[in-house]
């Protein structure tokens, strides 16, 4: 763990710790359930940005991917009656081809990752509302798919499935940033992507694989946010959510600049952002002030984060100084 | 290194007529020059004599328009700077190809990272690589740590984590592009350390400078390249900064 992981942790303790002496039902198990939901769903997709973010680069089209797939994925399985399965497998291929489109119009056409995604954001989501023609797209009535609601809004022990859901793919990706060659590589890119080139490293096919990452967990999360409104409104389902999702990301460690990020960092990003957006329900502050609340939340903890980094280089540097003037 | 080993081969680089041209410009014109192994050979030049050229020529960046390009008496022909990178080239970059938010030791072994299985999965060998790139730089005698990261060192570790980078692939040759130009004098006599630890240990150094100290101070021959022509190639200690300006700017025309 890095020491602005630590110091992510304590905050949203002390935050929890704040809510829960003016609200006690902030640690009710009712409460603490529909929280790590929440979690779970944004967590999933926020890793990804991450990644995309650590290649210096952003992905501005995850809240319409959400929507888009969200509403092909409703279709299929309570329209067309595609089983599941396939429906699932369906929608993480057409994660996978929307990832490798943003990844080879970056990358092969050397266009700027903000302007693509940017372009994927108004694409993705006008087809979603072309194809439904604005209606809301949901289950037939009375349709119930067992295995399929298990695995996404089931719950164990009380423990929501999509955060069991996100702890594993923050796993397996903890473990391919921090332990694999691809990781490592990620971090080069990202970092000075010349060098990483000099060095023999394919930048292609790693930025590539970033964008692919980040747009399979938008379609994981797709289907999970789906399945957890039931029904999806076109032109709302997932407004905003890349902005949640670099929200997390940047809170979690992660410069914009590329080359740095943690995916715990990550993980806790979204749980505090997750634990501001329940202080306002819980506190009975007006929902109305919600953004104006992350925004002032994420300003101060940016702020403060430079400044303790400032800090320590001022100590650091005080303290080499200080041995070398001692005889 | 074992001179009886190295002495099998007159030569690490032997280069015979080298000629470039871009359209109607002659950026090389039949340059031949040998390089022996542990040798070190400053390459001078004005800005545009074509050493740049040469370098990227040897590199493998690109094919010379004639000539040949032996290595230990072989004659070999570069497509990509890979195939010279397998034949025991290597290029230390004057922007330092490194990245600074990464240790040492992930620099050092940076595009080809060890890796060991656990399970189904590749990890990377972290355990391997600080004790590997720890041994590497004891060798370069630098006091470079491999877990630091490299954005919080000197111009000079830099360098030794970029030279250490040429030692792992078991390097005949390792040309140097500017490594004495943006660095403070302390730590130049550190780099100029470190092409002696190379030299020590057989392999030949190519520096190209403009600094003409450090080229005194390191090199056993002198190369003058002017208008891609090879005007020098003499033993620095029967040479002298007077007289490389002068071959370099044409004052003197031939050495």
């Amino acid at each position: 763990m890095q020491k602005k992981d630590i110091g992510l942790g304590i905050l949203i303790i002390v935050v929890g710790a704040i809510v829960y002496m003016r609200n006690p039902l902030f640690l009710s198990p009712i409460n603490l359930g529909n929280t790590a939901n929440l979690i779970g769903l944004f967590g999933l997709f926020a890793i990804g940005q991450g990644f995309v973010i650590m290649t210096g680069g952003i992905d501005l089209s995850v809240g319409s991917v959400i929507a888009l797939l969200g509403v092909l994925f409703v279709d299929m399985v309570g329209k067309f009656g595609v089983p599941w399965p396939l429906a699932v497998a369906i929608i993480i291929g057409l994660g996978v081809l929307i990832g490798l489109a943003h990844g080879i119009l970056i990358t092969r056409f050397r266009l700027q990752p903000f302007v693509v995604t940017l372009c994927g954001l108004l694409i993705y989501r006008g087809i979603a509302r072309g194809y439904t023609a604005e209606s809301t797209a949901g289950f037939p009535f009375g349709s119930s798919y067992p295995q399929l609601e298990w695995l996404t809004i089931g719950r164990s022990f009380g423990v929501p499935h999509s955060f069991v859901a996100m702890l594993i793919v923050a796993a397996v990706m903890w473990v391919v940033l921090h332990h694999t060659v691809f990781g490592r590589h990620l971090c080069a890119v990202g970092k000075n992507e010349e060098a990483a080139r000099f060095s023999g490293i394919n930048t292609r096919f790693v930025t590539v694989m970033a964008y692919v990452i980040c747009a399979v967990l938008a379609s994981i999360a797709a289907i999970y946010f789906a399945m957890f409104t039931k029904s999806v409104q076109p032109s709302s389902h997932g407004n905003f959510y890349e902005l949640y999702a670099i929200a997390a990301a940047v809170l979690g460690g992660c410069s914009l600049r590329g080359g740095e990020g943690s995916v715990i960092g990550i993980v806790l990003g979204a749980v505090l952002l997750q634990e501001l957006q329940n202080l306002v329900n819980l506190l009975g502050i007006p929902s109305s002030l919600n953004f104006a609340v992350m925004g002032a939340v994420i300003l101060l903890g940016v702020l403060a984060d430079q400044q303790f980094a400032a800090y320590r280089t001022r100590k650091n540097t005080e303290r080499a100084l200080g041995l070398l003037q001692k005889p | 290194m074992d001179q009886q080993i190295w002495g099998v081969f007159m030569n690490v680089l032997e280069l015979k007529n080298i000629s470039k041209r871009y359209g109607a410009i002659q950026a090389l014109d039949s340059v031949s020059l040998a390089i022996a192994p542990g040798e070190v050979v400053g390459l001078m030049g004005d800005n545009g004599a074509g050493k740049s050229t040469l370098v990227k020529v040897i590199a493998g960046n690109f094919a010379p328009t004639s000539g040949d390009i032996l290595i230990s008496d072989k004659k070999v022909a570069f497509n990509k700077p890979l195939d010279a990178q397998k034949a025991g080239i290597e290029v230390v970059y004057q922007d330092l190809a490194i990245c600074n938010n990464l240790s040492a030791a992930s620099n050092v072994f940076l595009g080809r990272e060890p890796t060991r299985r656990i399970g189904p999965i590749k990890v990377v060998d972290y355990a391997f690589m600080r004790s590997k790139s720890a041994e590497l730089f004891a060798r370069l005698k630098s006091e470079t740590r491999p877990r630091d990261l490299v954005h919080k060192m000197s111009g000079g570790q830099r360098q030794a984590v970029a030279i250490a980078r040429t030692l792992l692939s078991d390097a005949k040759i390792v040309l140097m592009d500017e490594p004495t130009a943006a660095i403070s004098v302390r730590q130049v006599a550190e780099v100029l350390n470190l092409i002696r630890q190379l030299s020590d240990q057989g392999i030949a150094v190519v520096l190209i400078s403009h600094r003409m100290p450090d080229v005194f101070e390191v090199a056993d021959k002198v190369v003058v390249l002017r208008r891609g022509e090879l005007v020098a190639d003499k033993k620095a200690s029967q040479s002298s900064p007077e007289e490389i300006t002068g071959l370099i700017t044409g004052a003197i025309e031939h050495a």
